[in-house]
């Protein structure tokens, strides 16, 4: 040992001079490389805090648009209001005038007011909604006539508003949504056990609607799944078919050179481009009709082919080439080698990047915003030629609107949104590991 | 009998055929099954492919067509007055009368005329339903009828099933191309007519966007105007904000994940990332709206700066954070690509972590790093929910980024949105604008992938 | 540490030695014999010492309780059949196996009489001491000028850009490669021949200053007139440096080296004066090697 340090003290002298270069320069590299390692850091810092104060936003905005204010009214049906020739038909009790019931049972519970304009005020508290629920619990159960029901009705907005603390008791009165008497009367149904919030039944099973209380998201959720379907039922198919001709049979020419260029740039061509073009072609051209999702699944499957063609070639590509040389040397035509031995094999690949390019689809918007899918509409879709729209249009629209009500059930609707989302694409990274194989 | 029906019923005949033609195979075989050329099945696919397909291509192009074909003859049969509305007013009222057909409500009362026109719709659509039924099932059966009868031991039924099916996945992969087509023949014939009111030179380089026209010509500002710089410079601006957010905080992602973070970091923060990328612009767009945006106005105000609420920062900002996922999983792939080698070479002889990939990694890779950073780019020009939600409307030609800025993409939308009247020079002037947009990012795209597959063959 | 090793090391040459028995019929190492190798392991000058140096990746024992000296100004070869852990124990010499995941050095290598695996050594000197050249040509792809400064520049050997090109020439002229690139040394350094990138390569060490070059295979990519070319390099290098190759060819070994050893299966067999081991092998797996018997 003492040997080798002689040596080298002896022998290295210019040697020496180096290594303690070196180490003279060691501390500003180790604090170079310390702050570039910190800025990494920071970059992903930066990205999930991002990603936390987005999600945060949207969920503390959101959860409480899953509980509704509502009030509960007993109303007395009155057989010779409601259905005066004792028939019970139909068409007859859904004509009554419920609107007027209610009004009446809340003239009873307030009988202090009087004056046109603060019982107006009073109507104000309850939703427009309250006499169409009442209607249908009338139509559902005739026998209720004559007796009287305790029934939950949900309460106007700014009544939901103030119950979850989003709008201000204070200030002035003129500047306030709710004036003075209306909040005694808040204060009075509150205290009496009346008005509180319950789970929020209707945002999950009605369309959309412009009183914020009734707006749900059950419309655009059905019109969304039958532009999926559609979607689906298009891209798929023909997605694995491009898939399979270009990596399995194409001869390799200009012609599919032209195709591959293609298929990538569509991959990353603005999605309002190929709005315009299912305005043009579709609508114009065809004459489909606006805002169908037929229309939408039409545009979405021309989106999303790309990306299922991608995942779907890489999927048959990492099918090692032994298993068609086997078929093949068996006697198998390629056509069947490719259905009966190569497809099987690429089939999980192909599915993962179809759901993703669904889970895409789901979340697309402008798109669609082209071909009308915006329109106002209140009705829950019946089919895929019915005028519809999809939830992250509803969303747009619900954003867009004024009222205070509409943030919270915009946060909800991304919620519900982005639950779907990631159910899709866990399943598809769930579904990857499953058939995940190494050759 | 509804067109799904008729499908379904042709999809049972296409199924039906398939067995005849299975036993016909065997009876011709007359029981030496080697004699035939092909497996029975193939004989069956062959008469069920020619049952179903014609027919239903056919009901595919009848469908298309008929909507069309019908509504000109209503309109033809309609009263001289109204058949000389201008095409927007009739445009309402072919719509008035498809609704009275459909029973559902009208924007107007319906007079006799409508009325009539609305019965001719009708029994025009029944005649044509009824003629497709029996013309489609007459050829589903002629079609069946005539391979039936032609099968032959000799027949390859194998060869032209797979011959037909060879064709069905050629037709699909042209769809890429047909796609393409439909796009630029949708965006450009319509700019054209665009280009005919407008110059195509004040377009390119007015300095003044208007595109509201009036109604009547005694309002003010009737004449619309349609110089698109400002909307071009908007649109720039942030893509600029967006691109200096995205690019360094995804670029040094990239490079921390793969490069230093442990196994379990990476494991974890990764697809966190990733996620951003999964998240739907609208929901971008509602953030910038709701919390971006006030809240650079709110601490700008205290900062003594005045802030717009359609600021261009607060939309660049949030289309930077989309694009971060999508920069940092593109250049993690272009520098996973430099070979390990170049890495060893450079700590071979003492270089530091940073050292290697400042100086040889990010320079080796810096090609791959532009093409993405250009696909970026791309994206960003494009991205639509997030500036129609967090921009502004009126075109401002300014370079404070604090100010209102409206985007190509926005234009589209408002121009689009709403009651259409197709031939006017402000509809028409989305499809200009769309036609720059496809231009742009078609150019961007290519040269962007072409950079990219250069650089991947390189190293390989 | 010490111990868990150890014990370690029990249960894995079972497991090792199953699947050897099952795999190949090659000639094993008693039991008896491992660690206790044959020749000469120490030198008179030892500019690198090792002792007791095992290698682990993940369960798998690469390199086995390996005891070497490196000497002052003489070249090392290592040779043995592949997969026999010699280039593992070479990458050890500067610590090049830190930046492979899951593996694990133990033991002692001391140089200046320090252990240069101890706590607190900084791999990026040590590195610039003990610089590196690789099996396949590996240059920067930039340019001929950029590959030679990048050491220099670095480490901060240069005060200036006059001091600089000095060294660039300097260490270009060393690897014999200055009147072949002397007109284009901004040209990329990817575009030069095989032959002349790993001279490039050996350059760029140089340049550095270091005082031991490992090299890895150097001539494995190359063609025989471009491997003769940096077998004269090697020998000329000698003078001043510190010099351990790896190489696949006992003709190669027998042509440059002044000691080489013989590795088999992480095992360091033998030991000695190169003359010696190619002519009078003590033990019988080396002859076999060097016979042709397998290999």
């Amino acid at each position: 040992m003492s040997n080798a340090a002689a040596t080298s003290a002896a022998g290295g002298g210019a040697a020496r001079r180096h290594v303690d270069i070196v180490m003279a320069g060691m501390a500003r590299r180790r604090a170079a490389e310390r702050r570039f390692r910190l800025y990494g850091r920071i970059a992903i810092g930066v990205g999930l805090f991002f990603l936390v104060v987005l999600f945060g936003s949207i969920v503390s905005n959101g959860y409480s648009a899953f509980w509704q204010t509502e009030l509960r009214l007993d109303v007395k049906l009155d057989a010779s209001q409601i259905d005066p020739q004792g028939g019970r038909d139909p068409a007859i009790l859904g004509r009554a005038d419920y609107g007027g019931i209610i009004k009446h049972r809340l003239r009873e519970m307030f009988p202090e007011v009087h004056g046109r304009r603060d019982r107006i005020a009073l109507y104000g508290l309850v939703s427009n909604g309250a006499a169409f629920e009442l209607r249908a619990r009338v139509l559902a159960n005739p026998s209720l006539i004559g007796q009287t029901v305790s029934l939950w009705v949900p309460a106007d907005d700014d009544v939901d508003m103030l119950m979850k603390g989003k709008i201000k008791r204070a200030g002035p009165e003129k500047d306030r949504r709710l004036k003075d008497n209306q909040l005694r009367w808040i204060d009075q149904l509150k205290a009496d056990g009346r008005l509180e919030k319950r789970f929020n039944v209707n945002f999950f099973t009605r369309g959309d609607s412009r009183d914020p209380e009734l707006a749900g998201i059950w419309g655009a959720a059905v019109g969304s799944f039958y532009t999926l379907i559609v979607t689906l039922l298009l891209s798929f198919p023909l997605g694995v078919a491009a898939a399979v001709y270009l990596e399995e049979f194409a001869p390799r020419n200009r012609w599919t050179d032209l195709i591959e260029v293609n298929i990538n740039n569509l991959a990353a061509v603005p999605s309002i481009v190929f709005g315009l073009l299912g305005l043009a072609v579709f609508i114009n051209f065809f004459g489909l009709p606006r805002s169908a999702p037929v229309v939408g699944g039409l545009v979405l499957t021309l989106m999303t082919l790309p990306t299922i063609i991608i995942a779907s070639r890489a999927a048959l590509k990492s099918v090692p080439p032994s298993i068609r040389e086997a078929a093949l040397g068996v006697g198998a035509s390629p056509m069947q080698a490719m259905i009966y031995h190569v497809l099987p094999l690429a089939m999980p690949g192909m599915l993962t990047g179809t759901i993703i390019g669904m889970a895409q689809a789901l979340g697309e918007t402008a798109p669609l915003l082209m071909i009308g899918m915006v329109a106002f509409i209140a009705d829950i879709p019946r089919g895929a030629f019915d005028p519809a729209t999809v939830l992250p249009v509803q969303i747009y629209l619900w954003a867009d609107s004024p009222e205070r009500a509409y943030v919270e059930r915009t946060s909800a609707a991304i919620m519900v949104l982005l639950a779907f989302l990631i159910a899709m694409n866990l399943f598809a990274v769930m579904m990857r590991k499953r058939f995940e194989r190494r050759w | 009998m509804s067109v799904p029906l008729l499908v379904a019923t042709l999809l049972v005949m296409s199924s039906v055929a398939y067995f005849f033609g299975r036993r016909r195979a065997f009876a011709v075989a007359q029981g030496r099954l080697r004699s035939l050329h092909s497996l029975p099945a193939y004989y069956g696919l062959y008469v069920s492919i020619w049952c179903g397909l014609p027919a239903l291509l056919l009901l595919g192009l009848w469908v298309s067509f008929e909507g069309t074909i019908i509504t000109k003859l209503v309109v033809g049969g309609l009263p001289e007055e109204i058949r000389n509305l201008g095409p927007d007013r009739l445009n309402l009222v072919v719509n008035d009368i498809q609704n009275l057909v459909r029973g559902s409500i009208v924007s107007s009362k319906p007079d006799a005329a409508m009325r009539a026109a609305a019965e001719r719709y009708a029994s025009l659509q029944s005649i044509s339903h009824a003629a497709m039924f029996v013309v489609a099932i007459a050829i589903a059966i002629l079609a069946a009828a005539l391979t039936l009868t032609r099968i032959r031991p000799q027949q390859r039924a194998r060869n032209a099933v797979e011959r037909i099916l060879l064709w069905t996945l050629i037709a699909s992969s042209t769809l890429a191309i047909l796609t393409t087509v439909g796009i630029v023949l949708s965006v450009l014939f319509e700019s054209i007519r665009f280009f005919h009111a407008v110059p195509i030179t004040e377009f390119l380089f007015g300095l003044d966007w208007s595109p509201q026209i009036a109604i009547r010509a005694d309002q003010v500002g009737s004449s619309g105007a349609f110089g698109a710089v400002p909307v071009f410079a908007g649109t720039l601006m942030i893509t600029l904000i967006a691109m200096l957010v995205a690019v360094p905080v995804g670029l040094m992602s990239a490079i921390y994940l793969s490069e230093y973070a442990s196994a379990r970091l990476r494991a974890t923060a990764k697809p966190a990332l990733e996620i951003l990328a999964g998240i739907p612009t609208v929901v971008y767009g509602f953030f910038a709206a709701l919390i971006v945006a006030p809240f650079l106005r709110d601490n700008g105000a205290l900062l003594g700066l005045n802030i717009a609420s359609e600021s261009a920062l607060a939309a660049g900002l949030v289309m930077g954070i989309m694009i971060i996922p999508f920069v940092s999983s593109l250049s993690d792939d272009v520098m996973n690509a430099v070979p390990q080698a170049l890495r060893d070479g450079a700590y071979g002889m003492g270089a530091t972590q940073a050292e290697t990939i400042r100086r040889v990694i990010f320079p080796a890779a810096l090609p791959g790093i532009v093409g993405a950073v250009l696909l970026a780019v791309s994206r960003a020009i494009g991205e639509t929910m997030i500036v129609v939600m967090a921009a502004g409307l009126a075109a401002n030609l300014s370079a404070n980024p604090f100010q209102a800025v409206t985007t190509v993409t926005v234009q589209i939308v408002t121009l689009l949105i709403g009651d259409q009247e197709f031939d006017s020079p402000k509809t028409l002037a989305a499809f200009a604008l769309g036609l720059v947009l496809f231009a742009v990012t078609l150019c961007l795209n290519v040269i962007a992938l072409y950079i990219v597959r250069r650089y991947r063959e390189q190293y390989e | 540490m010490e111990s868990q090793a150890i014990s370690m090391k029990g249960n894995l040459d079972e497991q090792h030695d199953l699947s050897r028995a099952r795999a190949a019929p090659a000639p094993t190492v008693s039991r008896e014999t491992r660690g206790q190798t044959v020749g000469e392991l120490r030198s008179q000058s030892a500019r690198m010492r090792c002792t007791g140096v095992n290698v682990f990746y993940g369960e798998k024992h690469a390199v086995k309780n390996v005891n070497i000296d490196l000497g002052n100004n003489e070249v090392l070869a290592m040779i043995g059949p592949s997969g026999c852990g010699k280039t593992t124990f070479l990458r050890c010499l500067n610590r090049m196996n830190d930046t492979v995941s899951g593996c694990r050095v133990t033991g002692e290598i001391v140089m200046d009489g320090k252990d240069i695996n101890a706590r607190g050594v900084d791999v990026v000197p040590l590195r610039a001491q003990v610089s590196m050249v690789f099996q396949k040509p590996n240059p920067f792809p930039k340019s001929i000028w950029e590959n030679v400064a990048f050491g220099p520049r670095i480490h901060g050997l240069a005060q200036n850009k006059v001091e600089l090109d000095e060294i660039v020439v300097n260490s270009l002229q060393r690897a014999g490669l200055w009147n072949e690139v002397k007109d284009r040394l901004h040209e990329p350094g990817t575009g030069l021949s095989g032959g002349q990138q790993q001279r490039l390569c050996i350059a760029r060490s140089i340049a550095v200053h270091p005082e031991v070059i490992l090299m890895d295979e150097p001539c494995s990519a190359l063609d025989p007139i471009a491997t003769a070319r940096i077998e004269e390099l090697i020998d000329e290098l000698r003078e001043n440096y510190t010099i351990c190759i790896v190489t696949h060819s006992m003709q190669q070994a027998a042509r440059v080296s002044q000691r080489t050893a013989y590795f088999h299966l992480g095992d360091l067999i033998e030991v000695g004066d190169t003359k010696q081991i190619f002519t009078r092998p003590q033990h019988q797996l080396t002859e076999d090697y060097i016979t042709g018997r397998f290999g």
